[in-house]
């Protein structure tokens, strides 16, 4: 039972972090679309990149701590990478280049989501095995 | 066409020469070619003759190659897309038909020549037809043997070791009419026959290292043949293209259009249309004398190309188009707009414009102002584009046609007016937007989102004890002051003060006060504004308390012994009390921020991570601050003018993105102190605050659909994709934006760029400067080479080239910058096919021939040069910034600095002896050029290097410097003494002043051989000389040159 729960749970955060990554994707896209102006893109999607590092972070901790191995390390490559970015301070859009940016910003957030994806499948499979066998 | 009549001699002596034709590996080529070119006028009237060598359509193009620009562009082409290399055997075959058929004369009469000669691998090129007349060319045909052997090129040629210019054409006059087998790959066993020439009539390949001795009259007498040959060959590879440009033709010819022969005809008959002037231009050469390695050879170091008559712009764009806007605001960096996709990726270089939006026009002239007040500004319903010069009227003047989308307008009832039968407007003449380039708009209040502001200046003082013990305070403050009744705008002009080191010190100007007051606020972290209004206040109401503030300031301060400054709270004060209104903001930094936010640390020059991937991270802005600061000022419609003095290190790295994003300007004095650099302080101080500015600004460029503005280069911040935010413009800013094909065929003929500038005026008035432009759309990858501006390209070049010195390092950016331009030349080189064998000479455009001199120079240019050593790492960011807004003039002059000799005007005492003519006698930038008994003058635009070589006349020192002149020159300034010769030399440098205003240039005197300083001023900055690790002009040349052979 307690497995079925780490895979809900697990499950979850990952919408969250879906739901962060496309918002970002989102205010890029206006933003290309002139549909907001840079200031208040920026802002925007500033706003949730820490949240999503967090969340993704705890994410990883979990997974080891209830002895996913597998869930975690398929996880850390995205959390190297986040880490990279962090120390190297280029986590957030930079407003006054963000226009030059906008394309390297939306393939970087492009490539994410279609890893979280994955990482949501194979949650989605194992959460679904878990509650039949408990089934059983 | 003249010479139609000699190429039918011509014709009969091929046969003879068929027996060479056996040496020939492509024969179509290299015989077709030449004959196509010239003949094609005269072709119907001798027909079988010529028909078979033609057949090969692609022949004809090695051939032209060389003398007629038009010629070679197809070829190549071709050649390159649809063919492929020039078929040897084989190709002959498959071609033949078509050849024939393109030719009009099925039979041919040679046959021999073409299909029989099985290709000799050998020798591609000869076209051995013409070699019959080889008795008349004597000289050449040697040569012509010569070549196989590469080392041997040396060339024939030896008076002219380099030649510059269009030299190409070698041949001799009466050559012309020969054909000349330009084909360059003689074989040496190949008889003397060369008589090639003999039929050529334009034809003369430049590149033959036999023909070095070419004469320029070939060149010219070429030309006129052109048009008629030229548009034959065209018209018979493409087909289908519309008559318009030939350009557009050539690269897109589908290849089974190419071999139609009947069009050909019909083509023919058409009158040589687009052929434009341009097909005469030919390309230039250099002949290296020596083989790619071998140092030796012949380079004439004086032959070399040498900006030395200033930035020449090319006029062919103007001369097309005379109601586009000037090039002092539009400049483009090829003026032939690539017809598609792959045509674009082909020309190496970047593709855009360099715009200046409020460049000054010369005197007398002015821009006029349109105002519509009834019918509003008249602009397109869906491209917004305003109306130009290029709208058409139709329906009988009722709709306009917009130039840019195309789409019909209705015109509005009180601008009607009736059409004539050609439909010209019949109120033309009173109507400066129909007819001028470039025109201003008032703006009604839709332009509007808030009232116009008031002019605004703000002062953001630093006072710690540096600023005071150089004298800065002092200058500015009298400078400030002297300024105050020409700043723009009265009487709505607005002015604030506010002065810090560890504290920050506000100022309440209120007009009713005799004196101002002054507020301290210590808290650096939440700053406090003491006064919500009285910091900012009209100028006019409290000139007095403000006099007064100025008056008192030096004296303020004096005994301050602050070493702190906390400019970035200061900062977030300033914006505080500007953000309602706006305006120009003037920071004076006298050290390195150290207190509050934004404080910046001691980084940056250390010489370990000089080749280190840490490099670029000293010259990029370390904290995130000051850009988020830049943004937000930019939002609330604030420039920034950095003044930075400090003689230590002060992060003009971050610093400058204040002015970058906020459409400022770095001025940078190192080691500032007042009694050396007042003058220069006084001068630039007062140019920024009474220059005519424009305030609140945003500028979008409009271009025709197919072409995009992708990205753009300067100092400003983008609102949108295609919207720059400007705080302030002024006439000294220019903008970088590049161009890029969005369709991958171009379907119009004419691409028409909009430049809208929407500001302020400083009286008020909302405003809208319009700059609009056309320009040919090309298809040809020779054309847009001719149409190329070397000033537009170096521009953006170098924008390009500072941006990614901030994230590369040093090294990596000179050798793309080199990459760049040996791309383009190889590029260039495979266009004309036939040349390529020979080693021996640098082949490129006649309108890129400084190319390499700028890029040389660039590397050298302070923000790109040498290493840790070199340059200073402020100095070299103050300079980065400063080149990314100069205007393309200034940045020319900046890279390219005149040198001139004044010894003789300054000693010659009769009065008359004119200023002006000194000016335009500009040696080159090298050592060798300073006489020891001399007097120069080195202006590169930001400063003079007075040069006194070592044996100079003492009396002409003494009256010029004064008893001092033994001593150390570092202490000795120039200043006007009472006596002829000091007299006449500041009339030299005033006139030299007066040329270009925007900044002072400050006289540094150097006396010859007085080390280090002479190698710093002068010698490290004398671009044709190897300096530092940096190569010299001729070795350069020879460098491009081995890179553009290698993989070609």
């Amino acid at each position: 039972m307690g497995d079925v729960l780490a895979w809900v749970l697990f499950f979850v955060m990952l919408i969250a972090i879906i739901v962060m990554l496309v918002f970002q994707l989102m205010c890029l896209a206006d933003l290309e679309f002139d549909y907001i102006n840079p200031y208040d893109s920026a802002a925007r999607i500033n706003s949730v990149v820490m949240p999503e590092f967090i969340t993704h972070g705890i994410l990883c901790f979990l997974c080891l701590v209830t002895g996913h191995w597998v869930m975690s390390l398929l996880s850390i490559p995205y959390l190297y990478y986040n880490m990279r970015l962090y120390i190297r301070r280029e986590q957030f859009v930079d407003v006054t280049e963000i226009f030059n940016l906008l394309n390297r910003e939306k393939k970087q957030r492009f490539f994410k989501l279609g890893y979280v994806v994955v990482l949501l499948f194979i949650t989605l499979f194992w959460m679904i095995f878990h509650a039949l066998e408990d089934h059983h | 066409m003249g010479t139609e009549n000699p190429n039918p001699p011509s014709y009969p002596v091929r046969p003879a020469a068929t027996p060479f034709a056996a040496m020939q590996s492509t024969p179509p080529f290299l015989s077709s070619g030449p004959v196509a070119g010239s003949e094609s006028s005269s072709f119907r009237p001798v027909p079988p003759a010529s028909s078979q060598f033609r057949a090969p359509p692609f022949s004809s193009g090695p051939v032209v190659g060389s003398e007629v620009p038009a010629f070679r562009p197809p070829p190549s082409g071709r050649s390159n897309e649809l063919v492929g290399p020039p078929p040897s055997s084989s190709s002959s075959s498959s071609h033949g038909p078509p050849a024939a058929g393109f030719q009009r004369f099925p039979t041919p009469s040679l046959p021999s020549v073409g299909h029989a000669v099985p290709q000799r691998t050998g020798q591609p090129v000869l076209s051995p037809t013409t070699r019959p007349a080889a008795g008349t060319v004597a000289s050449p045909p040697i040569s012509l043997l010569s070549q196989p052997q590469p080392p041997s090129i040396p060339m024939g040629s030896p008076p002219p070791s380099m030649k510059t210019g269009q030299v190409n054409g070698n041949i001799p006059p009466p050559a012309h009419q020969l054909l000349s087998s330009s084909r360059p790959n003689v074989q040496p066993s190949s008889p003397p026959v060369r008589p090639s020439y003999v039929t050529t009539p334009g034809i003369s390949q430049a590149t033959i290292p036999g023909y070095v001795n070419a004469q320029p009259n070939t060149v010219a007498q070429a030309q006129p043949m052109q048009p008629a040959s030229f548009t034959l060959q065209q018209r018979g590879y493409a087909p289908g293209a519309p008559p318009t440009p030939f350009l557009a033709q050539q690269r897109s010819v589908n290849p089974p259009s190419l071999y139609s022969g009947n069009q050909m005809q019909h083509h023919v008959v058409a009158p040589p249309t687009a052929t434009s002037p341009g097909l005469a231009e030919d390309f230039s050469s250099l002949s290296l004398g020596s083989v790619p390695g071998s140092f030796n050879a012949g380079i004439d170091n004086a032959a070399l190309p040498r900006p030395l008559d200033g930035d020449v712009e090319p006029k062919s764009l103007a001369e097309m188009y005379p109601m586009n806007c000037s090039s002092r605001s539009l400049r483009l960096t090829t003026s032939g707009i690539p017809s598609s996709m792959s045509l674009a990726s082909r020309w190496h270089l970047p593709l855009g414009a360099i715009v200046c939006p409020l460049a000054e026009p010369p005197a007398g002239e002015e821009v006029p102002i349109v105002n519509f007040v009834t019918t509003g500004i008249i602009r397109c319903k869906r491209c917004r584009t305003y109306v130009n010069p290029f709208v058409s009227f139709t329906d009988n003047g009722r709709k306009w046609k917009c130039n840019i989308c195309s789409i019909l307008n209705d015109v509005p009832g009180d601008y009607f007016a009736h059409v004539d039968a050609s439909g010209r407007r019949v109120d033309l003449d009173q109507r400066p937007e129909l007819t001028q380039g470039t025109i201003e708009f008032i703006a009604p209040a839709e332009y509007m989102v808030r009232p116009p502001m008031p002019p605004l200046y703000f002062f953001l003082i630093d006072v710690s004890i540096s600023a005071v013990k150089s004298g800065m305070i002092e200058v500015m403050a009298q400078t400030i002051k002297s300024c105050l009744d020409s700043l723009p705008g009265y009487p709505r002009t607005q002015i604030g003060f506010i002065t810090y080191d560890s504290t920050i010190h506000f100022y309440n100007m209120k007009s009713s006060l005799m004196q101002p007051q002054m507020m301290v606020v210590s808290d650096l972290d939440d700053v406090f504004i003491p006064l919500p209004d009285d910091l900012l206040v009209n100028l006019s109401e409290s000139r007095n308390v403000v006099d007064a503030f100025l008056d008192s300031l030096p004296s303020m301060f004096q005994d301050n012994t602050n070493v702190e400054s906390a400019l970035g709270s200061a900062l977030k004060a300033a914006f505080t009390v500007m953000r309602q209104l706006g305006g120009k903001l003037l920071i004076f930094q006298n050290t390195l921020p150290s207190l509050g936010v934004g404080r910046l640390r001691l980084r940056g020059d250390d010489i370990r991570v000089y080749g280190t991937d840490k490099e670029p991270a000293s010259r990029a802005p370390e904290d995130p601050f000051y850009k988020q600061m830049a943004a937000d000022l930019t939002k609330y419609q604030i420039a920034v003018n950095i003044y930075a003095f400090s003689d230590k290190y002060t992060d003009i790295a971050s610093l400058g993105t204040l002015a970058k994003y906020t459409g400022g300007q770095v001025y940078y004095y190192p080691s500032f102190q007042a009694s050396i650099h007042k003058d220069k302080l006084r001068h630039e101080l007062t140019r920024d605050l009474t220059r005519e500015t424009a305030w609140e600004a945003v500028m979008r460029i409009r271009c025709s659909k197919g072409v995009r503005f992708t990205n753009y280069h300067g100092n400003f911040m983008l609102r949108s994709t295609d919207l720059l935010a400007l705080p302030a413009v002024d006439c000294d800013k220019a903008y970088a934006a590049q161009l890029s094909l969005e369709e991958t065929l171009l379907t119009m003929q004419t691409v028409y760029f909009q430049v809208a500038l929407l500001y302020t005026s400083s009286s008020g008035e909302r405003r809208i400067r319009v700059h609009t432009a056309a320009a040919p759309v090309v298809a040809d990858l020779g054309e847009m080479y001719r149409l190329a501006d070397t000033g537009a390209i170096i521009s953006l070049l170098s924008r390009l080239a500072i941006e990614k010195s901030l994230s590369h390092k040093l090294e990596d950016t000179r050798n793309a910058v080199q990459l760049r331009i040996v791309k383009t030349l190889r590029e260039y080189r495979n266009l004309y096919a036939v040349q390529h064998r020979l080693s021996g000479k640098m082949i490129y455009p006649e309108s890129l021939k400084f190319l390499p001199l700028y890029g040389l120079a660039l590397c050298k240019s302070l923000p790109l040069r040498g290493g840790y050593a070199d340059a200073q790492i402020d100095e070299r960011c103050a300079a980065g910034y400063t080149m990314m807004a100069l205007p393309v003039k200034k940045l020319l002059k900046l890279l390219y600095p005149n040198l001139v000799r004044v010894d003789y005007s300054v000693v010659n005492l009769s009065p008359q002896t004119d200023e002006s003519n000194i000016i335009r006698k500009r040696l080159p930038l090298t050592a060798d050029c300073l006489d020891t008994r001399g007097l120069y003058i080195f202006d590169d635009g930001f400063r003079f290097i007075i040069w006194f070589g070592r044996s100079i006349s003492p009396d002409v020192v003494r009256n010029l410097v004064g008893e001092d002149f033994t001593g150390d020159y570092s202490k000795v300034s120039l200043s006007p003494r009472d006596n002829e010769m000091s007299r006449k030399l500041m009339k030299i440098l005033d006139k030299f002043r007066e040329s270009d205003p925007s900044y002072y240039q400050l006289c540094h005197l150097v006396r010859q051989a007085d080390q280090p300083r002479e190698g710093f001023f002068l010698l490290g900055n004398l671009v044709d000389d190897q300096n530092g690790g940096a190569n010299s002009y001729a070795d350069w040349i020879l460098q491009l040159h081995r890179q553009i052979q290698q993989n070609t």
